[in-house]
């Protein structure tokens, strides 16, 4: 098999994995090639519209366990194949060169054992940085039952290091995962956060949920998270629409991935980590799942009408936050301009604020937007559902215009 | 009869912009056109030109802005923006009032045009730190070329210097024909014309790597999830001539 070949089994197999980032690292370059971007740099868009950041490749697709939903697993009849470290440095440095790349994400199938496969991937990193000094963004993903001795080693060479926890409760994970034990992965997140410093995974630890395998709710999904947060400290938790590769009677048989649902739980997940909502201010018993019509923020808001409108010169930032079509860089300008003079509706334009979305929402100096009749929740729903679809028709309509 | 146009003249150089909008603010002359030596006059201009000292200029700006501001119009000094140089005007005339509050008056419409342009500059740069694609010729050199909407290719440079410290490396701005050399040490920007650079064969180590992308590339997509439209707005066609891995796309439009 030429390398080629070798390289499209393993980035085939990979490119399930959703994490795409190379950002939160501050790596100089010493003496040999590379350095770290702290906000990461996407080098190129694949077909799917996703960022390529990193080469993202598995060191083998061979695998011991038999998870269900993965292409690689051991009862299927795929192609297998492995890379030498010496393969992975030589396109790795290579890549990186021309600047093709920001950096590596290696993950890998069980070969043997977890520590067996461990010692692969710190040889194949330690070759990067020892004999090629290659300086740049790493990514590697620790295997469930690595021992921690292998584990120290792995994240003192990295910039992240991560353990995916695919479905997000245990009666799932033993339905579909059955070889994968969840205090394992557990484990290695618990050995990261109690390890991360400035030499051992700079850049954090992240993980992966598998969207629309098993029937948990959004509510279930978007409160994993919440406490992976909370827990471990995570950067991130990406989240990966379910796409059948096998046939199975345990998986459902859907014909499109839930990309709509996945898109929804990005929101909804960036609302937890930046904008101050919890859970339960987004789901609860009565809507466990996110409305698929409305974005979370602006679905808060419609349902909560009577804490708005809120008063833009005089509400609480975390209030600012609060508003649908005010982000956080116009948060914080509107935060703090009106401490030099009273903000109109004229200065939130110059500010980043979506006033087509906000102006249900909010007074400037008292004035409420529209007539005040209108502040009305079915009326503000329908005009924001109403607005999507008109944007996203106008946004197709312009492609074609370019094509 | 149609009146005089007068023009205040600079050197093309940032330094030099910077002393004559001092020399105009401290005269309390208020500019309706400035252009740098580039600008062939037509026939109702008057040009003006005032003796220049561009050190005091920088000094100046320094004594008297910060940091954050003196950044700001260096950037919108490198767009391609037609009225930058009123834009800095203005921007630096408000500066000296405001200090850095000026970032939140973007009520005044100065601000507001300065601060778009100036981001998308940085933004810009930031896009070719990813876009940009190098091959290797025979000698071993880096060689890329971009075609950039703005004058980026200086913060490119440090960019590159620092990531491909031990590399030779040159970068081309076709849309204005000059070339940032790279010496492991510096780098120097040129006009074209000075440097022939015409050696530009590859080695066949360099097409194997670039066939290893390519296909890469096409493998890394989920066809199941395959979005022109995100695709698209993420990275416009206008960055595609000179990626490597989009060369095929671009063979398939155009048939
Ligand atoms: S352990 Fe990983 S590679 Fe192996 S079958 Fe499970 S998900 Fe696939």
């Amino acid at each position: 098999m030429n390398l080629e070949e070798k390289l499209k089994i393993l980035a085939d197999s990979a490119k399930y994995d959703a994490s795409c980032s190379s950002s939160g690292s501050t790596r100089k370059s010493k003496n040999g090639i590379g350095n770290t971007a702290y906000a990461g740099i996407c080098h190129s868009f694949a077909s799917d519209g996703r960022c390529i950041s990193l080469l993202k490749i598995l060191l083998t697709n061979c695998c011991i366990f038999d998870c269900k939903y993965c292409l690689n697993r051991k009862s299927n009849t795929i192609q297998r194949a492995i890379f030498t470290p010496e393969e992975i440095a030589k396109i790795t440095i290579n890549f990186y060169k021309r600047n093709y790349i920001e950096g590596l994400f290696l993950s890998s199938g069980i070969l043997k054992n977890p520590d067996y496969t461990m010692n692969l991937l710190i040889k194949t990193i330690e070759l990067l940085r020892h004999k090629y000094r290659f300086g740049g963004y790493i990514h590697a993903k620790a295997i469930p039952g690595a021992s921690e001795t292998s584990l120290k080693k792995l994240g003192s060479l990295v910039d992240r290091l991560s353990a995916n926890i695919e479905l997000p409760t245990e009666s799932s994970l033993k339905l579909l995962a059955p070889n994968k034990e969840i205090s394992k992965v557990d484990n290695i997140m618990q050995y990261i956060k109690k390890n991360h410093q400035k030499n051992f995974v700079p850049a954090g630890q992240s993980t992966q949920m598998i969207i629309g395998a098993t029937k948990e709710t959004d509510k279930d999904i978007i409160g994993k998270s919440e406490s992976l947060y909370h827990h471990y400290q995570l950067k991130r938790v990406f989240y990966s629409a379910y796409i059948p590769v096998n046939q199975d009677k345990l998986l459902p048989r859907l014909k499109i991935p839930p990309l709509k649902r996945e898109n929804r739980l990005y929101q909804a997940d960036w609302l937890l980590r930046y904008y101050g909502f919890t859970t339960q201010d987004l789901l609860d018993d009565k809507n466990p799942n996110f409305n698929l019509l409305l974005d979370p923020k602006a679905d808060y808001a419609v349902r909560h009408i009577n804490e708005f409108p809120k008063e833009i010169n005089t509400c609480s930032y975390k209030d600012l936050l609060k508003i649908p079509g005010i982000g956080i860089k116009s948060a914080k300008r509107i935060a703090s301009s009106r401490k030099l003079f009273t903000l109109q509706f004229k200065d939130l334009k110059n500010m980043g604020v979506v006033l087509k979305r906000a102006k249900y929402f909010i007074t400037c100096n008292h004035k409420y937007f529209i007539n005040p009749e209108y502040f009305e929740k079915k009326f503000i729903e329908s005009n924001l559902i109403l607005e999507d679809k008109e944007k996203l028709t106008q946004t197709k309509k312009q492609l074609s215009f370019f094509e | 009869m149609k009146q005089t146009n007068s023009i205040y003249l600079y050197q093309n150089t940032f330094s030099s912009l910077l002393s004559l909008i001092q020399l105009l603010i401290e005269a309390k002359i208020k500019p309706i056109n400035i252009k740098n030596t580039n600008y062939t006059p037509s026939l109702f201009d008057t040009i003006i030109t005032l003796e220049i000292n561009e050190k005091d200029g920088i000094n100046f700006w320094i004594s008297k802005t910060t940091k954050e501001i003196i950044k700001t119009t260096y950037y919108i000094f490198l767009s391609n923006n037609p009225e930058k140089e009123l834009i800095i005007y203005y921007f630096l005339l408000n500066s000296l009032k405001y200090q850095n509050k000026i970032f939140y008056l973007r009520r005044l419409n100065c601000v507001t045009k300065a601060l778009k342009i100036s981001h998308q500059v940085t933004n810009e740069a930031h896009k070719f730190k990813g876009f940009t694609r190098f091959k290797e010729l025979k000698n071993h050199i880096l060689y890329a070329e971009i075609a950039p909407e703005n004058d980026i290719l200086i913060l490119l440079s440090h960019h590159f210097k620092n990531r491909l410290k031990n590399e030779y490396w040159i970068i081309k701005d076709t849309n204005r024909q000059i070339i940032s050399i790279y010496d492991k040490n510096k780098f120097y920007i040129v006009d074209n014309n000075i440097l022939k650079i015409d050696h530009l064969a590859t080695t066949m180590e360099n097409e194997k790597i670039e066939k290893l992308w390519k296909s890469f590339y096409k493998t890394i997509g989920i066809k199941e999830r395959q979005n022109d439209r995100c695709r698209m707005n993420f990275m416009p066609k206008k960055y595609w001539k000179n990626m490597l891995e989009m060369s095929e796309e671009i063979e398939k439009n155009n048939k």
